[in-house]
């Protein structure tokens, strides 16, 4: 590997999460995750519901912390990491502030990091000129569709001008034809900006699409089962979409997906060690 | 962009805001024209049942002693507060309740401030909520009655440099003992309102736990904290009026009932005219409460603080 750590947006190395660790309810969230993800990679974390990959992208986040193992965010600890704003954050809930406009929703960690009104309200626009919701600026987020709400997540994550994207399945609300349009955007907004993007999603469509590199988990513990590379480029359109290839790493994560989930009753045996 | 049309545009926000302005006038006139109508309907009956008494047995006593008429309750607020004065009873019972006015305003603002207080400090820390909250519920199973003579007699012994502790305080102490109680307990729920998932958003930020507080927690507990302002600022009402009672205070409403009360075997109608003062009151204070919801809930969802 030519790489050096400081090139990684994130590298994960032996992470393990173990709730309730000693007693009868001990759950193995995470179990010896190894991962490397690229600075300006584009990577989806991808599984059935309790193979922790939420719990992965929350430790990167410095939301719960990994019981062993290092985790390292942009050559930082996850800690440190979040104190500089290192990373921003999407969940699946837009989790827009009601009583604020959209523009000061925007702005919200900018006034958190006490940035002045002014530089504030700029960046703020120039967000939201970004996800096409400039005329929007000054109404309220009830006001906005779920999708256009979505968006303003979106900017919001991007306002301190972190260097890594960090998204809990940020498009499962969203009807199918939303969630289309929500990924292309999305690829805009990397191709513009060039940030390390870590995607949680159900979708096998939708992560092949994205992605560089599709990380398929398995539950009972947690665990990453496969790394299925997308040999799709950067030039991604509609079209892509029905593409050979396309279909191609969507039948191996579907393959990779499918070797694990049958076999989860054998495997929880092993999880017990 | 194809999104932007799923949405109208509203109009500018100045032209919405004069025009639901001018809805919520005419909608005010119609509220009063009802409230009038109730209060048209109410004498019919008083007046109404009184008739009925002369001819039917009632069980409760409906003779021009206990239930005076309408016109004479009217009468009876022109008439001088006591024999030779240029006062009336109307000016009596103003005066007294602009008074208790001041008094439960003043503990009710007080109220507000140690309840949001103590929300925060119990928010905060789970040690304070589970040290304190116990404490808080079980401030309001005292009786007032035992409370009151307590105060004063415990106030009366303070003296900060000029300022002297007056009974007047201790019925504010009162009133404000009884407001902060529904304000700590609802402002406490709102501030621990808000969703997980802003609350993981705020940490993400290295949002400090005041930011967070500041930023989050009191914006989301607005729809708590509205009701929980109303039923406060009863309580101030109630607790000023009672203190005035249990206290002895002159010059507000509670004292002059009790004074009224006292006459009711030579003039009934002016116990009702107190009445009528310390109603007024209430309602003079759930306008002020209501001016402040609109003021707090003018930037969220309108279906929310319907």
């Amino acid at each position: 590997m030519t790489i050096t750590t400081s090139n990684l947006a994130v590298e994960a190395t032996g992470v393990w999460k173990v709730f309730n660790e000693g007693q009868a309810n001990e759950v193995t969230a995470l179990q010896d995750v190894n991962l490397s993800v690229d600075t300006g990679e584009f990577i989806s974390l991808i599984g059935p519901s309790g193979c922790g990959k939420s719990t992965l992208l929350r430790v990167i986040a410095d939301l719960t912390e990994a019981t062993r193992g290092e985790m390292k965010v942009a050559g930082h600890t996850p800690h440190e990491a979040r104190e500089q704003q290192l990373y921003g954050m999407a969940f699946q809930q837009a989790a827009l502030f009601e009583w604020r406009t959209v523009r000061r929703n925007v702005e919200l960690p900018l006034e958190l990091q006490g940035w002045d009104k002014d530089k504030r309200k700029d960046r703020a626009m120039e967000l939201l000129d970004m996800v096409q919701l400039a005329d929007f600026a000054e109404h309220r987020p009830w006001e906005l569709s779920g999708g256009m709400q979505q968006r303003v997540a979106i900017a919001r994550s991007l306002a301190v001008d972190p260097t890594i994207l960090l998204m809990d399945e940020p498009f499962g609300a969203l009807d199918e034809m939303t969630r289309e349009r929500m990924q292309n955007e999305l690829l805009r907004i990397r191709k513009e900006t060039g940030k390390s993007i870590i995607f949680v999603t159900h979708s096998i469509p939708e992560a092949v699409y994205l992605s560089d590199r599709v990380v398929v988990m398995s539950p009972r513990p947690g665990r990453i089962t496969d790394i299925v590379p997308v040999p799709l480029g950067d030039a991604r359109d509609e079209d892509t979409r029905e593409a050979d290839e396309f279909f191609d790493a969507v039948t191996a994560v579907r393959e990779a997906l499918r070797g694990h989930v049958g076999g989860a009753g054998a495997r929880a045996k092993v999880g017990e060690v | 962009m194809s999104n932007a049309a799923t949405i109208e545009r509203p109009a500018p926000s100045g032209a919405s805001r004069s025009s639901g302005m001018a809805r919520r006038m005419k909608n005010g006139g119609i509220s009063l024209l009802w409230a009038l109508a109730g209060v048209g309907l109410v004498v019919i009956m008083w007046e109404l049942v009184k008739w009925l008494g002369n001819y039917i047995p009632m069980p409760f006593n409906t003779s021009d002693m206990t239930m005076p008429h309408v016109w004479t309750m009217v009468a009876a607020m022109g008439e001088p507060e006591v024999r030779g004065s240029e006062n009336t009873v109307l000016d009596a019972v103003i005066s007294a309740a602009l008074r208790s006015l001041m008094l439960a305003v003043g503990g009710f603002i007080i109220g507000v401030a140690v309840g949001l207080l103590l929300a925060v400090i119990m928010q905060r820390f789970l040690f304070a909520e589970r040290g304190l909250l116990p404490f808080v519920i079980a401030s309001q199973t005292v009786p007032l009655i035992a409370l009151a003579p307590l105060i004063v007699g415990i106030g009366n012994r303070i003296e900060i440099g000029p300022v002297k502790w007056t009974t007047t305080y201790s019925v504010m102490f009162i009133a404000a003992y009884l407001a902060f109680f529904p304000l700590s307990v609802g402002a406490l729920r709102g501030l621990q309102a808000p969703s997980p998932t802003s609350l993981e958003l705020m940490r993400s930020y290295a949002a400090s736990p005041g930011q967070t507080t500041r930023k989050l927690r009191f914006p989301s507990s607005i729809p708590y904290l509205v009701p929980a302002l109303k039923v406060s600022a009863a309580a101030a009402v109630v607790g000023t009026v009672v203190a005035e009672i249990s206290t002895g205070v002159r010059g507000g409403i509670g004292r002059l009932l009790i004074e009224y009360a006292r006459q009711i075997t030579s003039q009934p109608a002016k116990v009702y005219v107190a009445v009528f003062g310390a109603i007024a009151l209430g309602l003079l204070v759930a306008a002020l409460v209501t001016a402040l919801d609109v003021y707090l809930t003018r930037n969220l969802p309108k279906e929310k603080n319907a």
